[in-house]
């Protein structure tokens, strides 16, 4: 009996077989997008796995070549300075990138063919779970270098918190550790760049993607035209094994490639360049997919403010936690906003509903003005035309898109 | 009571116990509290230069010229970044309420460095800009803009606040010496 056997007896690997290795997987280009933010967090705890080896969580000074530095920053320049450390680690922080950029292409094709509509409420407000903690464990990683960029985000950040109504001092204290910056803070986001969030992604996406399985993937809206209607429930792709299992293996090395690729030659995050902290503040810009809040809070003038249930809701509160909570909101009651009657089997075409169509491409036109926004200095524009941007924009692109999907025919008719 | 009765009883007192007894965990999450190395600014500690050559030697009148701005700490205090002030020397003409007269000094005056509106360390500038057509202080990341001839007075941007203005005078040595508690608190506010 040869040793596969053996195995396949004991574990009774035959019905588990049966069961679930012949799951219809729908293909379509646009189904792929999850997966590339799976395998780009698999690639994140790869190379976090190797860099945690070397990497010292600690703000002590030490006095090294160049004067006293604190003791993390020294060891990434000392991983920087072998030549795979240096590719890990801005293979480390692509993946993070690509893994942020591929979870909102593929919260935006949910969003456009209406995947969210019942029964997978609760996979969207997972999905958007999984955005937010995502961009939380990028913000805990983002100190963990320890230069000057570092510091002076995570200095924002503990501004932001601080600014929170009502508990933002506690809330700013508990989460790094006292007053930043204070050497409590590394050990502190170190535990929760390596620990907690990795541990809290695992738990999140293993029970999204159960659901995913119990629930089916839609089918592409094509796929109604050739079947009979009672038979909608019923489900066609190509099997688990071998045939999505390869595509997925396929696709899990092309985004090891493109990591690589691009941190062969695109530099990201280069400490060294930045150097150790230092009490001036550098000119920084945060991450793209922070930008549009960085723009809100250069646009919220500090005159407006106001008082609600004894607290004093100030221009920073306004602009990275109103603007954004109002959005955010927004998106997670979108499948109640927009309510389907009967279990949806087929993705919906995007211009099926002008109405969806209109006030998704509004909110995206909005976090780009938003993100402009940032860029006002450089662009030579003033706060009241990015304003004036920012509300014009996205009215106009809701109007339009509703218009030209034919939004007016349809009210009409 | 039964037994049913109790062993659930016992369960619930259990769960209960279990997490009241993990409060005290919770609470040391706060991080240490500002202890005695991290001293607060007071009157009569003198202003040394926080970067550069200089750094740790005291700032004095001749230190800099008109229209220019270090950053400084209190001397010994550079553990509290909430110490953290930038110390300029400006037309004694040109300086009016609301700033406090008293603690400037032959038209020095300092500030808290800590921008009012999210932390960042605020940078002067004397060339004049559209919205600023005079000597000012500005926050390098969200554009803040203050006026340091009147109090740090917001003049444009995001700031809720202006800047804490710190009191100072100058001793026999030509010294800049801190003569009285930041106006305001200092940094963002809750």
């Amino acid at each position: 009996m040869s040793i596969g056997g053996w195995v396949t007896g004991r574990l009774g690997l035959d019905r588990l077989r049966a069961k679930y290795l012949g799951k219809p997987f729908p293909v379509h280009s646009t189904f792929f997008l999850g997966e590339i933010a799976l395998f780009c967090f698999v690639v994140l705890v790869g190379t976090g796995m190797y860099l945690a080896l070397f990497y010292e969580p600690s703000a002590a000074s030490i006095t090294g070549g160049a004067g006293p530095m604190p003791l993390a920053y020294a060891s990434i320049v000392a991983i920087d300075a072998t030549p795979f450390g240096a590719l890990v680690r801005r293979m480390h922080h692509w993946a993070a990138q690509l893994m942020i950029a591929s979870i909102v292409l593929h919260l935006m094709r949910i969003y456009f063919t209406a995947s969210y509509k019942k029964p997978r409420e609760v996979n969207w407000i997972l999905g958007l779970v999984l955005l937010g903690a995502t961009i939380g464990a990028s913000f805990a990683g983002y100190l963990l270098p320890y230069d000057q960029f570092s510091v002076t985000a995570t200095a924002i950040g503990y501004g932001i918190a601080r600014s929170v109504p009502w508990v933002g001092p506690a809330l700013a204290d508990y989460g790094f550790a006292g007053a930043f910056p204070s050497p409590s803070s590394v050990p502190r986001f170190f535990a929760y760049h390596v620990v907690w969030a990795p541990l809290a992604l695992s738990g999140l996406i293993a029970l999204h993607l159960v659901i995913l399985l119990k629930q089916k993937h839609t089918e592409p809206a094509a796929a109604r035209a050739v079947r009979a209607p009672a038979d909608a429930h019923l489900i066609e792709g190509v099997p688990l094994w071998p045939q999505q299992a390869s595509l997925m293996a396929v696709l899990m090395l092309v985004v090891i490639a493109v990591t690589a690729v691009l941190s062969a030659f695109l530099p990201v995050h280069p400490s060294a360049f930045y150097g150790p902290p230092q009490p001036i503040t550098p000119e920084v810009k945060p991450d793209w997919y922070l930008l549009w809040v960085y723009g809100a809070l250069r646009l919220i003038p500090g005159g407006l403010s106001f008082r609600f249930l004894g607290a004093t809701i100030g221009s920073e509160a306004i602009g990275a936690m109103l603007v954004p909570g109002i959005l955010a909101l927004a998106i997670v009651l979108v499948p109640w906003l927009d309510r389907g009657t009967s279990s949806l089997y087929y993705a919906e075409s995007p211009t099926a509903s002008p109405r969806r169509l209109a006030f998704g491409l509004a909110v995206v036109t909005l976090f780009l003005a938003l993100s402009l926004a940032g860029f006002g200095a450089e662009l030579g524009l003033g706060v009241p035309v990015l304003w004036v941007i920012t509300l014009a924009a996205p009215l106009l692109v809701w109007w339009g898109s509703y218009l030209l999907a034919g939004g007016r025919r349809g009210a009409g008719a | 009571m039964d037994r049913r009765r109790f062993a659930d009883w016992s369960l619930k007192v259990g769960i209960g116990a279990a997490i009241a007894s993990a409060i005290p965990g919770v609470l040391t999450l706060r991080g240490k509290a500002r202890s005695a190395a991290t001293k607060a600014v007071e009157p009569g500690d003198r202003l040394v230069f926080a970067l550069g050559q200089n750094a740790g030697q005291p700032v004095t009148r001749g230190g800099f010229s008109q229209n220019e701005a270090v950053l400084a700490y209190p001397e010994g205090k550079s553990d509290n970044h909430e110490n953290l002030v930038l110390v300029a020397k400006l037309d004694p003409a040109e300086l009016g309420p609301p700033l406090d007269m008293t603690g400037t000094a032959e038209g020095v005056v300092a500030y808290s460095a800590i921008c009012t509106h999210l932390g960042c360390t605020v940078r002067f500038s004397e060339e004049p800009m559209d919205a600023a057509p005079f000597p000012h202080i500005h926050c390098p990341c969200h554009s803040a803009l203050f006026d340091p001839r009147h109090g740090g007075v917001v003049m444009g941007g995001p700031a809720p606040r202006p800047l804490p203005q710190l009191p100072v005078r100058l001793n026999d040595k030509g010294e800049v010496v801190v003569s009285g508690p930041f106006t305001s608190p200092v940094g963002v506010k809750a």
